[in-house]
Formats: C-alpha cells, sequence, structure tokens
C-alpha cells in the first residue's frame, strides 16, 4: 500500500430511488458535468476520485448504483465493504422520501455498523416543484443519527461540499478508530474493525 | 577682425564736426597732432580691409573654375532630359491601350462563360423532359406488363429530378403537354405504391421470400424506406415468432435427453437469439444495397420487438417450469431467518439450486453475446455510411435500443434473482463443508479448506460465465463476505480451542500432547497457507477469464470495477495471512516455550566458573548443550512431519528467536571463568551450527547478541575489548550497548570491577 499515492483511501457508495440524480452527482463532482437526459443506470457504476484534505491525499472510490428493484440484489453486495453511504432523495418526489425507510432497513442489514450514512436532497434548482420541507427531512435525518444536506448536481450546490464533508468525517472516524486500536490491542477474530483500518491505514 | 575695425572707422565718421572745429579754434597744434593719429589709425583700418576684400575675391575667383564646368555639364544634360519625357508619355499610352484591351476580353469571356452554363442547363432541362416523358412511357407501359421494378426505377427517376426543373417546364410552351405527364407520373406513383404495398402484403401472406425479397427492394425506390423496413420485418419477425413458438412447445412438451433438459430453457433462448442473428446477418446485405446504409438499425428495432415478446415467453416458460421465484423466495425467507432449527433442509435447496443456477448464467450470457453482436453489426452499418457521421446520437439510439429493450430488462431481473440464490449455496455448501470437515492422516490439511475453495471458486466462476460484469462483480463481493467473516470466524475458533494451557501442564506428556493438539491446530496454520494461495490463485484464474471477457467487448469502466473487488479478496487473503502468524505465535508460546525454556534454563546447572580440570572434563562428556539439541530435534521432528513446509520454517523461525531470547536471559544470570567463557563459547557455536541445518534461512542473525556475548567472555583481559570497540571493530557491528558490554564483562568473576569502571566504550 506504501506504493500508492494517497495517504487514505474509502470507498463511498451512492443509493436511493431510481431518477434522484445519484449518477448526476457523481459525474458533477468527478468529471463537473451535468448531462441532460441521463438515463437510468445499469447494475453499479464506479469512479474514482482523489482529493486533498489537510495536506492529505484522500482517494475516494465511487460506486454509483441502479435505482431500479431488479438491480438491489446488486447493489446490496456493495454495503458491506463501504466506508460510507449517501441515501439519496429528490426533493420534488415526496415518494423517493417516503422510500427512505425501506433504504434505512436495508443499510441495517446489510452494511457494517461503522459505516458512515448521509443524507442527501437533491435537485434543490426545483425549488418552485418542491415537495419535502427542508424540516422535515431534517428531524428525519437526526431522528435517525445521519447528517444531512441539500444539493443541486445541475447548479452545483454543495455537491464538492457534500463529498469533501463525508471525506473530513471519514477521515476523522479512522483517526480516532486507529487511536481506539492502539489504546487496546485489537482482538483477532474482530474483522471489521481491521478491515476498516487496513484499507485506509496511513502510508 | 573685420568687425572691429569697421566700427571703429564708423565711430570716426560720426565725430560731431562742430565738436572738432570747437576744439581746432582752440588749440591748432593739438588738434593738428590728434589729425595725424586719426589719419594713421584711418590708414591702418583701410589697408586691413583692403586685405580682406581681397583675399575674399581671390576665394570666389578660385572656385569660378568649377562653377563653369558644373553649368557645362547641365548644358549638356538639357537635350536627354527631353528624350526621357517623350518615352514615359509614349509608355502611359500603351497601358492605358492594353489595359482598355484586356478590359474588353474579359468581358467576352464573361459571356462565353455564362452562355456555356444557360446551355448546359437547357441541355440538362431537356434531359429532364425527354426523362419525364420517357419515364411517364415506361411506367405506363412497365406497369401494363407487371414490371414493377422497371416501373419504380421510372418513378425513382421521377422523384429524383428537380423540383424546380419540372415547374420550369410547366411555364414553357409545351406546359400542357408537360402537366399531363406529370399528373399521369404522379398517378402512377401512388398506383405503384398501393400495388406494391398490396404485393408484399401479399407476399408476406404467402411466406413467399422471394417475392417478399422483390418488392422489399422497390420500396426505397419509392422513398419509402421507413415502410418497407417495417412490412420486412414484420415478415421476418412472423416467420421468427413460428419458429419460436414451434421450438418452446418442443422444449416444454417433447421427450428430452437427462443431460438436455437441464438447459433447455437456456437452450430454447439461444435457438431464438441464434435465429435471429441469422435473420440479421443474412438481410443485412440486402437492406445495405437497396436502402443504403445506416438502416440496418431500423430493421433491428422491428425484430428486436419479437425478440423481446419470445424471450419473455421462454424467461415466463422457465420461471413457471423451474419454479425459479418459489425457491427464490425459499432462500430469502431462509436467509432473514436467525434461528437454524425453522429452515427447510439447505442440503435439498442447494440440490435443486445447482442446475437452475447454471441456466441462468447460461441464458444471461447467451442474451449478452447477442446484444453484443447486434450492437457491433449497427456501429458497423453506420460507419459503412460515414465513419465521421456516426454521431452521439447514433451512439445514444444504439445503446438505448440494447439496453432498455426488453430482453435485457428480463435477463437483468433473472440475475437480480440468482445473486441472493448464488449467495445463499455458496454460503450453505461452505457451512456444510464445515460441518463435514474430516482429516485424513499423511493429509496437511483437512477437507474443509479445499471443499470451501472449492465452492467458492465453483460460485464465482459461475457468476463469470454469465457474461454478466455487475454479477461477477456483485459474486466477488459475497465470496468475499463469506471468507472474510464466516470462514475466517471457523478458522479462528479453531486455533483459539486447540491450545488450552492446561493441558500443557503435564510436562511428561509434553512433548506427544503438544502432538497432538497439533493434529487438530497446526492445521489451521497449514490452512491459512492454502487459503492464501488458494485466493491468489483463484484471483489470476478470474483475471484470465476476465480478460477474454473484456477481448470480447467491455468497458475500461468494467475492469476497474472487477479489479477493484478483486482487491478485496487479495485483502482478505492478507487477513488470512495475519491470522496464520497469530496462530503460530501462539503456538509457539503455548506448545513450544514451555518445553524449550526448562532445558535452556538447565544451562544455569552448570557451572561455568571452571578451571583446567573441569573443562577438560566438559570436552569428555558434554553437560547440556548435546542434550539441548537431542530435546529439539525431537520437538521439532513432530513438528516437522505434521506441517507444511512454508509454516514449518515460520515455526522454526519463531522458535529460534524464542532461543536466542531465552539464552541471553540465562546467559546473564551466570558468572564465568575464563574457561567457563571458552566453553560457553564452544556450547553456542554447536547450537548455532545445528540450528542452522534445520532452518532454511541463515539464523546467525538471530544469535549476533549472544555471539558477541561469547566473544566477549572470551577475553584475556578488560582493556581488550578495546580491540573490537568503536574504531577497531572492523565490519562487526556491535548489536549490544556499552552498559550490556560492562554487564557482560561483569560475568566474568576475574575482571575487576573498577577495570570495567574505567574503559571507555
Amino acid at each position: 500500500m506504501s506504493m500508492e499515492d494517497y495517504d487514505y483511501l474509502f470507498k463511498i457508495v451512492l443509493i436511493g430511488n431510481a431518477g434522484v440524480g445519484k449518477t448526476c452527482l457523481v459525474r458533477r463532482f468527478t468529471q463537473g458535468l451535468f448531462p441532460p437526459g441521463q438515463g437510468a443506470t445499469i447494475g453499479v457504476d464506479f469512479m474514482i476520485k482523489t482529493v486533498e484534505i489537510k495536506g492529505e491525499k484522500v482517494k475516494l472510490q465511487i460506486w454509483d448504483t441502479a435505482g431500479q428493484e431488479r438491480f438491489r440484489s446488486i447493489t446490496q453486495s456493495y454495503y458491506r465493504s463501504a466506508n460510507a453511504l449517501i441515501l439519496t432523495y429528490d426533493i420534488t418526489c415526496e415518494d423517493s422520501f417516503r422510500c427512505l425507510p425501506e433504504w434505512l432497513r436495508e443499510i441495517e442489514q446489510y452494511a457494517n455498523n461503522q459505516v458512515v450514512t448521509i443524507l442527501v436532497g437533491n435537485k434543490i434548482d426545483l425549488a418552485e416543484k418542491r415537495e419535502v420541507l427542508r424540516q422535515r427531512a431534517e428531524d428525519f435525518a437526526e431522528a435517525q443519527s445521519m447528517l444531512y444536506l441539500e444539493t443541486s448536481a445541475k447548479e452545483s450546490d454543495n455537491v464538492e461540499k457534500l463529498f469533501l464533508d463525508l471525506a473530513c468525517e471519514l477521515i476523522r472516524e479512522a483517526k480516532q478508530n486507529k487511536l481506539d486500536n492502539n489504546d487496546t490491542a485489537p482482538m483477532p477474530g474482530e474483522g471489521k474493525t481491521i478491515s476498516y483500518l487496513s484499507c485506509c491505514s496511513l502510508n | 577682425m573685420s568687425a572691429p575695425i569697421l566700427q571703429l572707422s564708423t565711430d570716426l565718421y560720426s565725430l560731431d564736426p562742430s565738436a572738432l572745429t570747437l576744439t581746432l579754434t582752440n588749440n591748432s597744434c593739438y588738434f593738428l597732432e590728434v589729425v595725424k593719429r586719426w589719419k594713421l589709425i584711418i590708414c591702418f583700418v583701410v589697408c586691413s580691409l583692403q586685405k580682406e576684400v581681397e583675399a575674399e575675391l581671390d576665394r570666389l575667383v578660385g572656385q569660378e573654375g568649377t562653377i563653369h564646368t558644373k553649368m557645362l555639364a547641365l548644358q549638356r544634360m538639357g537635350p536627354n532630359l527631353q528624350l526621357i519625357g517623350g518615352d514615359a508619355s509614349q509608355l502611359s499610352g500603351m497601358i492605358t491601350f492594353t489595359c482598355s484591351l484586356a478590359e474588353n476580353v474579359s468581358r467576352k469571356v464573361r459571356q462565353l462563360d455564362l452562355a456555356k452554363t444557360r446551355l448546359y442547363n437547357v441541355i440538362q432541362r431537356a434531359d429532364d423532359i425527354l426523362d419525364l416523358k420517357f419515364c411517364t412511357d415506361g411506367v405506363q407501359t412497365a406497369l401494363r406488363n407487371e414490371d414493377y421494378e422497371q416501373a419504380a426505377a421510372h418513378i425513382h427517376r421521377y422523384l429524383s429530378l428537380d423540383q424546380s426543373v419540372i415547374e420550369l417546364s410547366r411555364q414553357g410552351e409545351e406546359s400542357s403537354a408537360v402537366d399531363a405527364s406529370l399528373v399521369m407520373l404522379q398517378e402512377a406513383e401512388q398506383k405503384l405504391k398501393v400495388i406494391v404495398a398490396e404485393k408484399l402484403d401479399e407476399a408476406v401472406a404467402a411466406v413467399d421470400l422471394a417475392q417478399v425479397e422483390r418488392f422489399f427492394k422497390i420500396f426505397p425506390l419509392l422513398g419509402l424506406h421507413q415502410q418497407g423496413l417495417a412490412r420486412f420485418g414484420q415478415y421476418l419477425c412472423s416467420q421468427l415468432a413460428s419458429k419460436a413458438e414451434e421450438n418452446l412447445l418442443l422444449a416444454t412438451g417433447g421427450d428430452l435427453g437427462e443431460k438436455r433438459a437441464l438447459l433447455i430453457f437456456a437452450d430454447t433462448l439461444t435457438l431464438l437469439l441464434e435465429g435471429i442473428a441469422r435473420v440479421v446477418e443474412t438481410h443485412q446485405p440486402i437492406v445495405e444495397t437497396y436502402y443504403g446504409p445506416g438502416h440496418l438499425y431500423t430493421l433491428i428495432t422491428h425484430l428486436q420487438q419479437e425478440c423481446d415478446k419470445q424471450a419473455q415467453k421462454i424467461v415466463d416458460k422457465f420461471i413457471q417450469q423451474r419454479g425459479y421465484h418459489n425457491k427464490f423466495q425459499i432462500v430469502q425467507s431462509s436467509m432473514m431467518k436467525s434461528v437454524p432449527g425453522e429452515r427447510i433442509e439447505p442440503r435439498y435447496v442447494c440440490v435443486e439450486l445447482d442446475p437452475v443456477l447454471t441456466e441462468v448464467t447460461l441464458m444471461n450470457a447467451r442474451a449478452e453475446l447477442y446484444l453484443r453482436f447486434l450492437r457491433r453489426r449497427m456501429m458497423a452499418d453506420f460507419e459503412v455510411g460515414d465513419a465521421q457521421s456516426i454521431t452521439q446520437e447514433h451512439q445514444q439510439n444504439v445503446e438505448k435500443l440494447l439496453k432498455h429493450c426488453l430482453l435485457s430488462r428480463t435477463m437483468q431481473e433473472l440475475i437480480g434473482y440468482y445473486i441472493p440464490m448464488e449467495e445463499y449455496y455458496m454460503r450453505e455448501s461452505v457451512n456444510k463443508a464445515v460441518a463435514m470437515d474430516t482429516y485424513e492422516k499423511g493429509q496437511l490439511t483437512s477437507s474443509m479448506v479445499d471443499d470451501c475453495f472449492y465452492i467458492v471458486k465453483k460460485c464465482i466462476s459461475r457468476a463469470l460465465s454469465s457474461s454478466s460484469i455487475d454479477c461477477l462483480c456483485a459474486m466477488i463481493n459475497h465470496a468475499n463476505s463469506v471468507l472474510e467473516s464466516d470462514f475466517r470466524e471457523v478458522l479462528y475458533n479453531k486455533v483459539r480451542q486447540g491450545f488450552p494451557a492446561t493441558t500443557l501442564q503435564d510436562i511428561q506428556r509434553g512433548v506427544s500432547s503438544a502432538v497432538s493438539l497439533m493434529q487438530s491446530s497446526l492445521q489451521q496454520g497449514k490452512f491459512n497457507t492454502l487459503g492464501i494461495e488458494s485466493a491468489e490463485h483463484a484471483k489470476a484464474a478470474f483475471l484470465n477469464d476476465c480478460s477474454k471477457l473484456f477481448s470480447q467487448g467491455g468497458g475500461s469502466g468494467d475492469q476497474a470495477k472487477i479489479e477493484s473487488c478483486l482487491s478485496d479478496l487479495v485483502n482478505t487473503s492478507t487477513k488470512f495471512k495475519d491470522l496464520l502468524q497469530e496462530g503460530l505465535t501462539e503456538l509457539n508460546t503455548t506448545a513450544i516455550k514451555p518445553q524449550v525454556k526448562p532445558w535452556i534454563s538447565s544451562f544455569l546447572a552448570i557451572s561455568h566458573n571452571i578451571e583446567e580440570e573441569e573443562f577438560n572434563d566438559y570436552e569428555a562428556n558434554d553437560p547440556w548443550v548435546q542434550q539441548l539439541i537431542v530435546n529439539l530435534e525431537q520437538l521439532m521432528a513432530e513438528f516437522k512431519a505434521a506441517l507444511s513446509p512454508v509454516i514449518y520454517d515460520t515455526l522454526t523461525s519463531l522458535m529460534t528467536s524464542l532461543i536466542s531470547i531465552e539464552m541471553e536471559k540465562t546467559v546473564l544470570k551466570c558468572s564465568f571463568s575464563r574457561l567457563g567463557g571458552l566453553q560457553f563459547d564452544k556450547e553456542l557455536r554447536s547450537l548455532v551450527a545445528y540450528l542452522t541445518t534445520v532452518t532454511t534461512w541463515t539464523i546467525r542473525d538471530k544469535f549476533a547478541r549472544l555471539t558477541q556475548m561469547a566473544t566477549i567472555l572470551n577475553l584475556e583481559r578488560v582493556t581488550e575489548i578495546l580491540d573490537y570497540w568503536g574504531p577497531n571493530s572492523g565490519p562487526l557491528t556491535w548489536r549490544l550497548t556499552p552498559a550490556e558490554v560492562r554487564q557482560v564483562l561483569a560475568l566474568r568473576i576475574d575482571f575487576r570491577s573498577e577495570d570495567i569502571k574505567r574503559l571507555r566504550l
């Protein structure tokens, strides 16, 4: 790992209903594009972007999943190794918000318990069509102890912030974990803590 | 010079004469004197003036010659200038003339050009009018003779005429005649369109391929590309449909061999897709020749509709007959339930799942292959048209058609169900392999390891055989999860149980009990290496297969996906390595250390504060080291038999470290005489020599500190250490600190502590 030119490697998986703008968020962040008429994602897409945070190189592996039901079993297989999940809904679509509890159940079932989850309300450029009030989403996120952010992939609002904040949080947790592990020798067999460390250890 | 003199003379002239007269009367003598002097002055002034003027005149006269020659030259040039003037005006006249001439000529050329183009236009129009007439006549005859190709050719000619030309010809004198023929042509066109459509429909109904193709070729001549393709597509679809239904009937009803029956739906789907591919292949030339490139896409759009319909039928039948959804529900419910007692016996489920899973992956692989074929054909067809003009739009259309067609969706759904089932199959099979674990004597590993890795490999290979990258990645993820958590847990627990500390308390049974414990627990070590090798081996194998898949046309993004998933698998193998290391360390501390430690501490019982006599006695009857070597040999022999070479090496390495550390501790508790030091040196040498023979790598490094201690204990005098220390150390790198050197020196009873203190290290 010391050969690689980064200090941390994190896996981030985007999930949420079909058509809420997951692919657009990823493309806006990784390529600075907003492709109009983006088709539905097939299976899972994979992008990499390396960012620098406080002098440390952070490689973000971003897995953009298909929202459609028939790809659910493919996307579920990525939850376990994810360091962070971006749960996305569309603020102009009440339905996508109502499905959130279902998504949380999936996270509960498949993701490892240290995963950082952030709730994202996308498409704030369509403010006049808003169906989900900000306060409601904030309350929901707080009740589930998730971070919350509203974004617009089209106007590039908060997109950079979303990923960078997430990277900061992950670095913080990784450092915290390292401290914890130094205090009490890591118990062999508790694969998850070790796995968490081994994939983002310092060079 | 001349200026002040002139000035003086003027002054003189300007003297007031009255004043002079006055003075004159007053004193004439004095006045005369003054006048005389003035005269002198004036004379002098005049003379000098004269000289000045003369010089000036001389200079001017000297110039006269040159001026004269210049004047002569000018006079000679006079006539030449007149000549030049004449020539110039002549030239200007000539240029003006040429210019007007050129303008004249070019005006004429322009006129000629215009005349020529008009002439061409006239010829063209005359041709067109002639054609029009010819077409009018031709169409009539052709229609009468039912020569539709000819008629269509005429209409095609008419349609390709410039519309404005036709308008123009109407305005001519023969307008009525032209009008009449135009009307006739239009009528004929409509008539022909109707006839051809009817005839094609008839041919389609009669399943007469020759006739269908005949009329299909006429459509583009009448500018009815889309219609022609649609009707032809319809014909081909009906052909495909009847064939497909026949096949499906055969599949569901017919008697089939045992082997084929398991894959009958995959086979039926294959037949359907191959059929369509063949249709595309056979009819592509016709479409390209008569419709031009770029029209294959339209035809395939029509065919794909039928393909979707038929594929859906096959898949529906598959789901129904194989109880696909039913099986999925069983799997899902048994994965949800955490209580094992309530589960349906997994073995039966697994046995039933196996062939169905294989069939699904085969179906998906066929569909992927088919869609790749279509993509290649369509893009090639666009490329023939114009390689540059393959626009984003073309590509998007093709992708949209292929990715969002019902066939793709149906397959995605099947794979969606397949993944959890395959995961279940893998998990349950691994569980079963663990439960049925047996250890055969003489075998270094138990059956479980091989079985588990065989299963994982099988499942991933099956996912790979589906040709779906996402499916493969998902299964690699699941395999990783099974290996990393479940299987690792099993191994870890075995390692834990393997070393109950209490059983080791009985020193009498030391060796044998250790070995019997090894029987069960040491295998873990072997398991693990095997695990690592398998994981890496598997990775290499997958990469190999994957690259095959890519060469068939996968994107680079897909490759990155798989590589990322596989790198997780490699991480898992690293974890197995860690576990192995852990297991061995534990084995070393629980099984080897308790035995080796007393052997080494028996060194304390052997006095090294000895004289010549005892030294010789030791020489004859070795007091310690030979026994230690024999003991070690026995201990290691048992391990060697039961361990794989790699693990045995790691273990001996751990053991030698242990020995060196223990020896060091022990030696520091002893006291030595000069000969005692020599004795220790001898003992250490034999020990190192023995250990070198049993390990594959050099162990001298591990014993460097001990060897250096022996060197110190062997010194003649305290100060002799300085021959080896600091600048005199030569190639020797001291592993002992100065404090440790003093400590070791103090072990020699014959060294005085003041001397040691006095040493400068």
